[in-house]
């Protein structure tokens, strides 16, 4: 099948602790905005680490594409899927906004100008551009937040995977967010949103899954 | 097996020292061997996870073993046993003092593996009733705190930055080296960040509020810790006699 995630049958258990996956078995469609629900502790976010291939699996099958993960670098699963970690503060790195927005690109050979130009956009569009100068470290915690997506966007993926996007967020950055997810909704692409408040879920998504200890309690299509 | 908490954090930090110093004070590739293996039996007693200890050590281990190699070819003396060209690649003597170098450090390794079966808690307190300033102690338990704390940093931030479709395999050795400078810079500010939240937090629960310290917790030793100790120094004993 294609532009699929298939998860097949999989196993994952953290050091010292019970079984948290057992013969878990997912198919996402990678054209559709799925949300992923369920209380703290259920499983999301680990399910969202094994996607990306930053856990491993111990045992079961996960692929993108029919390729499996355990055949792919983090950076070839990057290139496909983007990640925003829950905690913005997991994922920046620049001495400079631009320079947060535009260090991978133009390391990877990216023409500088056309680079630059591309994150002043985004940057724009997520009301940052004042802010391009800044130390992002200084930045506000939904100001993060938003840089976080954004860079994210910089080499346009398919697939892009958010972790509770609306957490510790106040109403103004919220709705930017929101924004955002519709937006690129609009444009095609797929998105898997991991959250815990229903009503977002119900609001934004094509498919809603309720995991529960490590189990899909309910897989509803919109 | 002995349970590790059973005994006295002091105690452990009193075999430690022991074995330490001897493991230092010895060049004798024979007592050396010795002295790693009571350690090694000491830790599995004390440690019932020695295993994921050692799994967790693979990489420190990987550069014990090569500084090991490096040294042994740098080494001239002895009888050769690989000759390159004229050049001594590799001769008894320095195969010698590799070994003695790996037994070394694992010495010093398992050692520190008896110290972590305690909590930190508890090994602040016994460095406390050992008389040390209790603002020395509570920086260097801080300080050990916060190393696996910045490893995890580092991990998360390099993951972060391949996902954004940096392959690190396959891009230059110039280019990694950008890679490493650019994330050096935010996991010190992140750290001095932390440290800087946890002092602010420290000062607000009261530290150094009086000038005296009391504790809640009061370690004791138990008849086990004496003669843990006891049969240290004697065997400590034995060893400076007999060599």
């Amino acid at each position: 099948m294609k532009d699929n995630i298939e998860i097949k049958n999989i196993n994952f258990k953290y050091p010292k602790s019970d079984l948290l996956f057992n013969a878990f078995s997912l198919d996402l469609n990678m054209g559709e905005t799925t949300f992923l629900i369920g209380d703290n502790g259920s499983g999301k976010t680990t399910l969202s680490k094994l996607i990306m291939g930053i856990l491993k699996i111990s045992s079961g099958s996960i692929s993108i594409d029919n390729k499996g993960i355990d055949q792919c670098t983090l950076g070839e699963i990057g290139k496909s899927i983007g990640y925003v970690f829950q905690n913005p503060d997991h994922q920046i790195f620049g001495q400079s906004v631009i320079e947060e927005m535009s260090f991978v690109p133009i390391l990877l050979g990216n023409d500088s100008i056309e680079t630059i130009d591309k994150a002043d956009k985004l940057l724009d569009n997520f009301g940052l551009l004042h802010k391009r100068e800044s130390l992002p470290f200084k930045l506000s915690f939904g100001e993060k937040r938003r840089l976080a997506i954004a860079s994210t966007l910089m080499r346009e993926p398919r697939y892009i995977i958010l972790d509770e996007p609306l957490v510790s967020l106040d109403m103004n950055n919220m709705d930017i967010i929101k924004i955002t997810i519709n937006e690129l909704r609009r444009t095609g692409k797929g998105l898997l949103v991991i959250s815990h408040n229903e009503d977002f879920a119900n609001e934004y998504a094509d498919r809603v899954i309720k995991i529960q200890d490590g189990r899909i309690a309910y897989d509803e299509s919109k | 097996m002995m349970k590790a908490n059973s005994l006295d954090p002091r105690t452990k930090i009193f075999i430690v020292a022991i074995i330490s110093t001897l493991g230092i004070l010895y060049r004798d590739i024979k007592i050396l061997s010795l002295i790693f293996v009571i350690t090694l039996v000491l830790a599995f007693i004390l440690n019932h996870d020695l295993l994921y200890v050692i799994k967790r050590l693979k990489r420190l281990l990987i550069v014990v073993f090569f500084i090991a190699f490096v040294q042994s070819v740098l080494t001239n003396q002895g009888e050769v046993l690989i000759q390159f060209y004229g050049v001594n690649i590799l001769t008894d003597y320095g195969l010698l003092k590799a070994a003695e170098f790996i037994l070394r450090i694992g010495i010093i390794i398992l050692a520190s593996v008896i110290i972590t079966t305690s909590s930190r808690r508890e090994i602040l307190q016994g460095l406390v009733q050992l008389k040390i300033p209790y603002e020395i102690v509570f920086m260097v338990t801080t300080a050990i705190k916060f190393l696996p704390m910045l490893r995890d940093e580092a991990i998360n931030m390099f993951t972060a930055i391949q996902l954004r479709g940096l392959d690190f395999k396959k891009i230059g050795f110039g280019k990694k080296l950008k890679v490493y400078k650019y994330l050096l810079l935010p996991i010190i500010i992140s750290s001095i960040l932390k440290a800087k939240e946890l002092s602010i937090v420290m000062e607000m629960r009261g530290l150094r509020a009086y000038p005296t310290r009391t504790s809640y917790r009061q370690l004791s030793f138990s008849l086990k810790d004496y003669a843990t100790m006891g049969i240290s120094v004697i065997i400590t004993i034995m060893f400076v006699v007999l060599n």
